[in-house]
This record gives C-alpha cells, structure tokens and sequence, in this order.
C-alpha cells in the first residue's frame, strides 16, 4: 500500500481515493432518485381528493426545528472531518457524536410530524397528494436513519482503531452522504413545505 | 487544537451563510409575495444553498478527480432537471 503523505489521511493511497470518487457517482445516482420523487409530487401535488391540501397540514414550527437541526448538524460533521484532518481524534469523535444527536433530533421530530399527520386524516392512503408526500418525506427519513446506524458504526470503528487511511475514509465517505441528505433536505423544506405554506 | 483550528473560518461563514439562506428563504410564507416571485426566491436560495455544501463543506473541488467529480454532478442534475421538467411538461403543463 502506497501512502502519499501530502494528501489528508482518507487520501493517502489510490485505493482510498476511488473510494471517494465512487461515492461520488453513487450520489449522482441519489440525486436521480430523489428527481423521480420530486417530479411525483409536483405532478400529484394538486391531487388531494377529499384529504387536505399542504397549505392545511403543514406546520412552521416543526419544519423550522428539523431545518436547523440538519443544517448545525451538516457543519458540525464539516468540523469532525475538519478535526480529523488535524489529527485529533477526540474532537472528531466529539463533533461526530453531536452530529448524530442533532440526526436523532431531527429524526424525532420527523417521526412527532408524521405521527401527526397520521392523526389529523393525512395518512398516507387519503390521496395521490398524501401518499406522494409521505413517500418522499419517508424515502428521506429513511436515508437519515441509515446514516445514523452508519455514523455510529463510524464513531466506534475509530475508537477501537484509531486515525488510519481506512477509518479516515470511512468517515470522509460518510461525511459525504450526511451533507447530501442535508441538500435533499433543502430542497423539501424550500418545494414541499414553503412552497406548500405560501 | 485551538479554537481557530476547531472551528475554521470558512465552515462558520458556511454555516452563517446557511442560516441566512433559510431565513430569506422563510420571508416567502411572512410576507405576502406572489407566486412567482416566491418560486425565484425558493429556487435562487435553495441551490444557493446546495453550492454552499458542495463546495464548503463537501470539498469537492480538492482532489485530483475534480474534473470527474464535476462532471458527475452537473451530469446528475442535468438527469434530475430532466426528469422534474420532462414529468411537468408531460402530465401537467401540456404541449401542442
């Protein structure tokens, strides 16, 4: 294995970097993903037959929470990569753990908003509006809930073994997915909620 | 690690950059706006706030895949512009 040391850690051999590269391509993939979501909603957006329509449903406060705890929790987890760069691993771990609290956070308040939906007559079989809505919101929800176990796997492997190229491009990779459910993220509360609030 | 080094300016910037984004992008549900003019605001802060991830916080211009990495990206927004517009024109706007 060829180390270059010049490059951060999760850099240092070819190995690691198409790894990085890789992933990349695997995002591109997730993007068309969720395009094929938000083009079901756009177009059963409208199609709420006797259920509510989003202007109804939709809430400020919740939304907002899960807003700012995604985005602090997206910079924070730029501080643990940023930390690890450094080579200081219990301040990486320590951004890491706030990250995954923050993710919990946000999960929570999800499961809190759907729940509710739920019991307003907004489930997900009262219309093409509802379910397209639940899908997308869920199909998100579910990528956090992944990345939750993930990071946690994450944060343990570096603790039992430490800053090396491997644990370092673990951790980059999945530094990689958080931000990314935070940019889907962004898109739902601008097209979904605002859109639907305005 | 000292605090500069913990918390680098450009993360924080990104970070205030964000907040700022959001809340802008909040002014279309308190002010009255119309339609139109809500959607330029949604669609200039949202991607807006997508550049401020990739580049900043996702570091995807740092490696020697730059190129690749780019491509890949612009090429999987052109899929996702296609595929929301391509559904739009087709099951909702109409065409003749």
């Amino acid at each position: 294995m060829k180390i270059d040391n010049s490059l951060p850690l999760e850099y240092s051999t070819e190995e690691n970097r198409l790894k990085i590269l890789g992933f990349w391509i695997f995002l591109g993939a997730e993007i068309a993903l969720f395009a094929t979501l938000f083009a079901t909603y756009f177009t059963l957006v409208d199609r709420t037959a006797n259920g509510p329509v989003g202007g109804d449903i939709f809430e400020v406060t919740p939304v907002l929470i899960e807003t700012i705890l995604l985005l602090t929790s997206s910079f924070t987890i730029g501080l643990g990569i940023n930390a690890m760069r450094h080579g200081s691993k219990n301040a990486m771990m320590i951004f890491f753990i706030i990250t995954l609290a923050l993710g919990a956070g946000f999960l929570g308040t999800e499961i809190y908003e759907f729940k509710h939906y739920v019991h307003i007559g907004a489930g997900l079989q009262v219309s093409a509006f509802t379910s397209i809505l639940l899908t997308l919101l869920g199909t998100h929800g579910a990528h956090v809930t992944l990345g939750l176990f993930w990071g946690t796997f994450i944060v343990l492997q570096v603790k039992k073994r430490g800053l090396t190229p491997e644990t370092t491009n673990k951790a980059f990779i999945y530094s990689l997915y958080w931000h990314f459910l935070d940019v889907v993220w962004i898109f739902i509360f601008s097209f979904v909620y605002l859109k639907g609030m305005m | 690690m000292n605090m500069k080094q913990l918390f680098p300016r450009g993360h924080v910037m990104g970070f205030i950059f964000s907040m700022v984004l959001t809340a802008v992008a909040l002014g279309v549900v308190v002010y009255e706006l119309s339609f139109k003019t809500g959607m330029i605001v949604l669609l200039v802060t949202a991607f807006m706030q997508a550049g401020v991830q990739l580049v900043m916080f996702m570091h995807a211009g740092e490696s020697e895949d730059k190129k690749a990495i780019y491509t890949n990206v612009y090429y999987a927004l052109f899929i996702a512009l296609v595929t929301i517009f391509g559904t739009l024109l087709t099951m909702i706007w109409g065409y003749q």
